[in-house]
């Protein structure tokens, strides 16, 4: 199995596709990181109803929080997106005989996927992370704050962003094999992602008007992109389920994904 | 290339049994059955659309078959220990990363097979890739590209070979090379199975023939056995000015006499020694007396009239 996935960390060196990705993931955190600066600085100075920080959100360790992990929204999709090409690749290029042939087991070739993906996006969080540390550290440190990583909510969120990093480049490999067109996936993947959420933000609120229950907004934690934003939520509320809440849709749909994908691939005639 | 394994023969041979594909509403092969042999090339010919590559895709776990199966040395492709150590294979329809070198396209194989990194080397120089080692695969003529494939299946310095159609896109001077390159695997005692549908090629390179069409087996055997199965294929070829008085003389026997559009006769069903001496007797006189025996090619029309084309 360690082949397996040091094969598949080569053929995403090996290629220029990855580092594009990258070079996106690396300026979304440099716009991310001076926005989310400008955002604190003035929530930190009082100016936070603006924005809709009040009570905690509005605190120095919740805008830390929002700091040190900088360039996630974006982050998040180019991931899934290295998940999706990982998969869709092989098919767009005809790698997948080459590959099936050196692994007739397609099990451990979708497992090996599915490992790759995890220790990419861990290095993706790694990167960012050590990016947003040396930034905001100094950022929070001249504004008189100190680093306040020694809070709990800061480490909290920046271990959830972990989680965040690994599990939506795994479900990029779930839906890479649900949606083998590489063209097919990475448009619905990305459209999904950034529109979707808005879209059925607007849905499960029209909904709760409609139901007169703004307790169905919680509901909205079905949707992949929307779990995610749970999950780094900190706090809980009549419209916000728990963390975990988030953080169990998030799992469901990266292992559901990926066992679909597996169980497809076995069958999947290969020509 | 060997390393000393002991080899029983039945270590390398191929055997389909039974092997049938339905798609939708394509009986692409249907019931097949063949075996294939060491240490010889055994072309495995069909019209296109035959189902020659199916069936190869279905020996080797790509395409899961309708029904039947098909063994490598006695095991199922996906029970091989080492797949790429026991079998390579080049096949249509597979291909590398455009972005990626042909060097690092044989080296991410070699990880996943757990072969030496070196082997990604070794196998480049063996088809005379090494000055393209480092240029992108997009890069690459079809030639190459072909080249790559094969490098790509003797990583593991298999015992057995399997190519589809390896000779599509290559120049003559391509072709040549190939010819030899898979003969002398076969002289090493590897087994090599290579399908085609360019026949007089196939004439040159193979040892034993599996013809099918319309997804059946037509005839397996050597080809000179397959070829000279068509007894009645062998026909003479007479060059005569007074071709009216020579019919005549063959009429009464079991002689067909046919013109071949140039000038000649073709005469089927007789020897030459028998139209020499009818020619004598009539007193007409030959400018040629030739035996012709039916090429791969003639047998090849012959066995599977009605059966190609597009289905
Ligand atoms: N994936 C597929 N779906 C439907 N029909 C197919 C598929 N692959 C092959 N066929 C059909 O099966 C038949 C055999 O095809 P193939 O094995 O490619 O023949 P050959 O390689 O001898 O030219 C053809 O009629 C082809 O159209
Ligand atoms: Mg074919």
């Amino acid at each position: 199995m360690s082949n397996l996935v040091r094969s598949e960390l080569l053929k995403i060196r090996t290629t220029s596709t990855w580092w594009w990705l990258a070079i996106g993931a690396f300026l979304s955190i440099a716009l991310a990181f001076a926005f989310n600066a400008w955002l604190a600085s003035e929530t930190l100075s009082g100016g936070g109803e603006e924005f809709g920080y009040t009570g905690d959100a509005a605190s120095a360790p919740a805008q830390a929080a929002n700091l040190y992990t900088s360039g996630q929204y974006l982050g998040l999709m180019f991931v899934m997106l290295i998940g999706i090409l990982m998969v869709t690749n092989e098919f767009f290029h005809q790698t997948a005989t080459t590959t099936f042939l050196a692994t007739p087991r397609r099990t451990s070739v979708i497992v090996s996927k599915l490992i790759a993906a995890s220790l990419l996006g861990f290095a993706f969080w790694l990167v960012t992370t050590i990016i947003d540390l040396a930034a905001g550290a100094t950022f929070l440190s001249l504004n008189d704050y100190g680093t306040l990583l020694g809070e709990w909510e800061v480490q909290r969120a920046l271990l959830l962003n972990l989680m965040a990093y690994a599990i939506w480049t795994v479900l990029g490999v779930g839906i890479g094999t649900l949606i083998t067109n590489q063209l097919g996936a990475v448009i619905t993947a990305s459209v999904l992602y950034l529109i979707g959420t808005q879209v059925v933000g607007l849905l499960f609120l029209l909904l709760a008007n409609v139901l007169d229950n703004m307790a169905v907004i919680k509901w909205q934690v079905v949707w992949p992109a929307a779990a995610s934003q749970v999950m780094i939520t900190p706090g809980e509320n009549e419209m916000l389920p728990a963390w975990w809440v988030g953080a169990l849709v998030l799992v469901g749909y990266a292992v559901v994904s990926g066992v679909v994908g597996i169980l497809i691939t076995r069958r999947r005639d290969v020509s | 290339m060997t390393d000393g394994r002991p080899s029983p023969t039945n270590d390398a041979q191929i055997v389909v049994s039974g092997l049938t594909k339905r798609y939708r509403n394509v009986l692409a092969v249907n019931n097949l059955s063949f075996t294939v042999e060491p240490g010889r090339v055994t072309g495995f010919l069909g019209p296109n659309g035959a189902g020659k590559t199916t069936t190869l895709r279905m020996l080797l776990n790509l395409v899961t078959p309708t029904a039947g199966g098909a063994t490598i040395g006695g095991q199922r492709y996906p029970e091989l220990a080492d797949p790429l150590r026991h079998v390579g294979a080049v096949l249509e329809a597979s291909s590398a990363h455009k972005g990626r070198t042909g060097i690092n396209h044989l080296r991410v194989i070699c990880a996943a097979a757990g072969l030496p990194r070196e082997r990604a080397d070794q196998a480049l120089e063996l088809v005379g890739l090494t000055p393209a080692a480092k240029r992108k695969f997009k890069g690459y003529s079809l030639g190459m590209k072909q080249r790559l494939g094969i490098a790509a299946a003797m990583l593991g310095d298999p015992r057995v070979l399997i190519l589809d159609e390896p000779a599509n896109g290559l120049d003559p001077e391509g072709i040549r090379w190939m010819r030899g390159f898979l003969k002398g695997l076969a002289t090493e005692g590897r087994t090599v199975l290579v399908s085609s549908h360019l026949l007089s090629e196939m004439q040159l390179l193979a040892d034993d023939v599996v013809i099918i069409a319309a997804g059946q087996l037509v005839r397996q055997g050597p080809v000179e056995q397959v070829i000279g199965s068509m007894a009645q294929g062998v026909r003479v070829r007479v060059r005569t000015p007074q071709a009216d008085a020579l019919t005549a003389a063959l009429k009464d026997g079991p002689a067909t006499v046919d013109s071949d559009g140039q000038g000649a006769l073709l005469i089927g069903g007789v020897d030459a020694p028998t139209v020499g001496r009818a020619a004598l007797a009539a007193g007409v006189e030959l400018h040629e007396l030739t035996t012709e025996r039916p090429d791969l090619e003639r047998v090849f029309l012959e066995l599977t009239a009605g059966k190609a084309g597009i289905r």
